[in-house]
């Protein structure tokens, strides 16, 4: 069985107004439009073609689209003979006297043909588009549905979306369809052009030019659609992105089909396929999701244990460290949104025992498909929430919603920030007053760093250059080989590795410069030189 | 901080100057609270602390490794790789100690392999019994193996001229 799935992706910012009165009003105009549109298109239909195609079970809008009819003619909300008789012959009573016959003509033909189609005892579904375009469609148990119009449809559609109770403004929808409808559309040409080829009313175009089975269903329903979900529809029937990862593979696949389909001359498609196309008895699966694109939340975090690494770090199903950064600001800002998970992206990273503290370090986090966006308010009560948890092992600033360009503003120039950490140092020999000076005295000092060996197993073997910019010692009153070191260092300088000299793989080191062995114990970092999520 | 006034404004300038004081004030708040945290309790450290190479590291020593004085560490850190060096009581440091070292051992120069790549490209797969390289004292040389089974991935060219380090440093830069 072929099945279709169809994706509505909603995004928004702010919180839905819903005007009902304009909804109505609304879909009227649209309705009138319609009918006008399709009152002038009937014409240029030859009916004996229209018959024809009726009999091999083609729907009604399968035909328009095979006749390169465009645009709002899909968004009548239904193609019932009826309605199609009245707004042609409201049309005729306002056009000029020479045409009114011929639309009446037209039309009566479309009606009698019409008619033998609805009096058939069986739902036909159409050959060509499987019944999309009917607004037919079996559902997961073998349960058929069948809605009676474009606004039916649109209406389940905006109940389902409802449902997940989104706040929105807006929407996109995206649909995707099984490739096997090209297949489907190339053989009901194909037919055509032997029985018909010859006739004046053939174009060559018509294959390639006509409304595509998506757009023809996106035509029907968008505006009724937006209408339901609030008062009004979104203009821009592309695909969002951000689609999830099976519905990519299911574009790709769709692609190779098109390609080895382009790629088959006629007569070999006409060997493999049989033209006209077979009737079908069941119309295709629906499957529908609605989803928000992600919202991205902005800060700087702040990590006052030794014992918490910035992500969720397992090996062999045991935790290393007592919790992550990570887990512990999306997990409590998850069930505030709504949302179906996070990611955690921050702006560099330190060690599981290195504390970040100071202006803390600039961090996003996104989060798919929430349900509520928060407000300015909610934001702020987030931020106290995570800041007053009992273990205060994390805490957060200036946490806002941030758009796209957080992303970008946190990534741009991460390598050439400076960085500023407080090192606890201990050295074999006691501290003199000229060391004081020495290690004062170094400005932008070079220095030569291979890969430390605690990295040697996952990192390329090189030698980088990195800047130490300043340097301080504080003495510690008590003891004369501890000391504290404040530096201030280029992006990507391993601070432990300069300190001990790895081996004497880090040129010149602590203990290189001060001419004895040399430990770091603990390492801070006290300043992230960051222009992202600063205190306003 | 600047005081100076405009007669006009002093009002204004007062207002400001006080402004700048008050976020003045938090700034240097904000660096003792991180002085404070910064700081350490000297009775929660040890007189002297173990060294990176311990902490990081499991030592291994091979005492008498294929000869007799031909005593070998191996460091041999958590991610799985391993320094090898001359222990001190390996008799080449004995007397007068090292003068020379040499890599041109075996099939190759080790000093001369770029081991390239996440993926480590290009590294020897030695044996425990692979020679890694001579080192000469004054009067003989002696030959340092692998000791374990695994890939060379850098030798510490800075022997080359400076091979006094093997005994002064050893065991950290050596």
């Amino acid at each position: 069985m072929s099945s279709y799935t169809e994706v509505s992706q909603v995004n928004a910012d702010e919180e839905a107004h819903f005007v009902a009165a304009s909804e109505v009003a609304q879909v009227d105009t649209n309705n009138k439009e319609a009918a006008q549109s399709i009152g002038e298109a009937i014409p240029s239909l030859p009916p004996h073609v229209v018959k024809d195609l009726l009999s091999i079970g083609v729907c009604v809008r399968c035909i328009f689209r095979f006749f390169g009819v465009r645009g709002c003619a899909y968004s009548c909300l239904s193609l019932l003979p009826s309605d199609l008789h009245h707004s042609s012959v409201e049309e005729s009573k306002d056009s000029h006297d020479c045409s009114v016959g011929f639309c009446f003509k037209a039309s009566e033909n479309l009606n009698c043909v019409l008619a033998f189609q609805e009096s058939e005892d069986e739902p036909v579904f159409c050959s060509i588009c499987l019944g999309i375009l009917q607004f037919a469609y079996s559902k997961e148990k073998e349960m058929l549905v069948k809605k009676d119009s474009a606004s039916e449809f649109a209406v389940s559609i905006a109940e389902l979306v409802k449902q997940e109770g989104h706040q929105i403004e807006s929407f996109s929808l995206e649909v995707s369809v099984p490739p096997i409808i090209l297949a489907n559309e190339r053989a009901i040409w194909l037919y055509m052009k032997t029985k018909y080829g010859s006739e004046s009313w053939f174009q060559e175009k018509l294959l390639t030019e006509h409304t595509s089975v998506k757009d023809a269903l996106k035509l029907s329903i968008m505006d009724s659609l937006g209408s339901f979900l609030f008062g009004t529809g979104s203009e821009d029937n592309l695909v969002a992105p951000g689609s999830e990862f099976s519905e990519q593979s299911a574009r790709e696949a769709d692609a190779v089909f098109r390609r080895s389909l382009d790629g088959l001359p006629d007569h070999l498609f006409c060997e493999r396929f049989t033209l006209p196309p077979e009737r079908v008895n069941q119309p295709c699966h629906l499957a529908f999701q609605c989803y928000r694109t992600p919202i991205y939340i902005g800060g700087r975090y702040l990590k006052y244990s030794r014992n918490v690494s910035q992500t969720r770090w397992i090996i062999d199903d045991e935790r290393m460290g007592q919790a992550s950064v990570e887990e512990i600001i999306g997990s409590n800002m998850l069930p505030i949104l709504r949302g179906d998970d996070y990611k955690f992206h921050a702006a560099g990273r330190e060690d599981i025992d290195v504390r970040m503290l100071g202006s803390g370090r600039p961090f996003l986090i996104e989060v798919q498909n929430a349900r509520d966006v928060p407000s300015c308010v909610a934001v702020k009560q987030m931020e106290q929430k995570i800041n007053n948890l009992e273990d205060r092992l994390v805490a957060v600033k200036n946490l806002k919603v941030v758009g796209n360009q957080g992303w970008t503003l946190m990534r741009e120039g991460e390598a050439e920030k400076q960085k500023q950490y407080a090192a606890l140092v201990w050295i074999s020999r006691p501290l003199e007053e000229e060391d004081l000076l020495t290690i004062s005295s170094f400005k932008d000092m070079r220095i030569l760093q291979r890969t430390p060996i605690r990295v040697l197993h996952r990192r390329s073997p090189l030698e980088r250059e990195k800047i130490i910019h300043w340097m301080k010692v504080e003495k510690i009153t008590g003891s004369s080989q501890y000391f504290l070191l404040y530096l201030c260092t280029q992006a990507g300088t391993y601070i432990k590795e300069f300190v001990h000299g790895d081996f004497g793989r880090t040129n010149p080191s602590i203990g290189s410069i001060l001419g004895c062995r040399a430990e770091i114990l603990q390492l801070d970092v006290t300043d992230v030189k960051m222009d992202c999520f600063l205190t306003e | 901080m600047d005081d100076s006034a405009n007669n006009n404004n002093n009002h204004d300038t007062a207002s400001a100057s006080s402004c700048v004081n008050s976020s003045q004030q938090e700034r240097s708040k904000e660096e003792q609270e991180l002085h404070e945290l910064v700081v350490p309790d000297l009775r929660d450290l040890p007189v002297t602390p173990s060294s990176a190479v311990d902490s990081n590291f499991v030592c291994y020593f091979a005492p008498d490794f294929m000869k007799p004085g031909h005593d070998q560490y191996i460091y041999r850190h958590a991610n799985g790789l391993c320094v090898i060096g001359l222990a001190p009581t390996h008799v080449a440091l004995k007397e007068k100690g090292v003068t020379a070292i040499d890599f041109n051992v075996g099939k190759s120069d080790r000093s001369e392999i770029r081991v390239s790549g996440k993926r480590k490209k290009n590294a020897q797969h030695f044996e425990a019994n692979t020679a890694l390289c001579k080192v000469c004292t004054g009067d003989a040389y002696y030959i340092v193996r692998c000791c374990v089974k695994g890939s060379l991935l850098e030798v510490n060219d800075r022997l080359i001229d400076q091979p006094g380090l093997l005994n002064s440093s050893f065991c950290i830069t050596g």
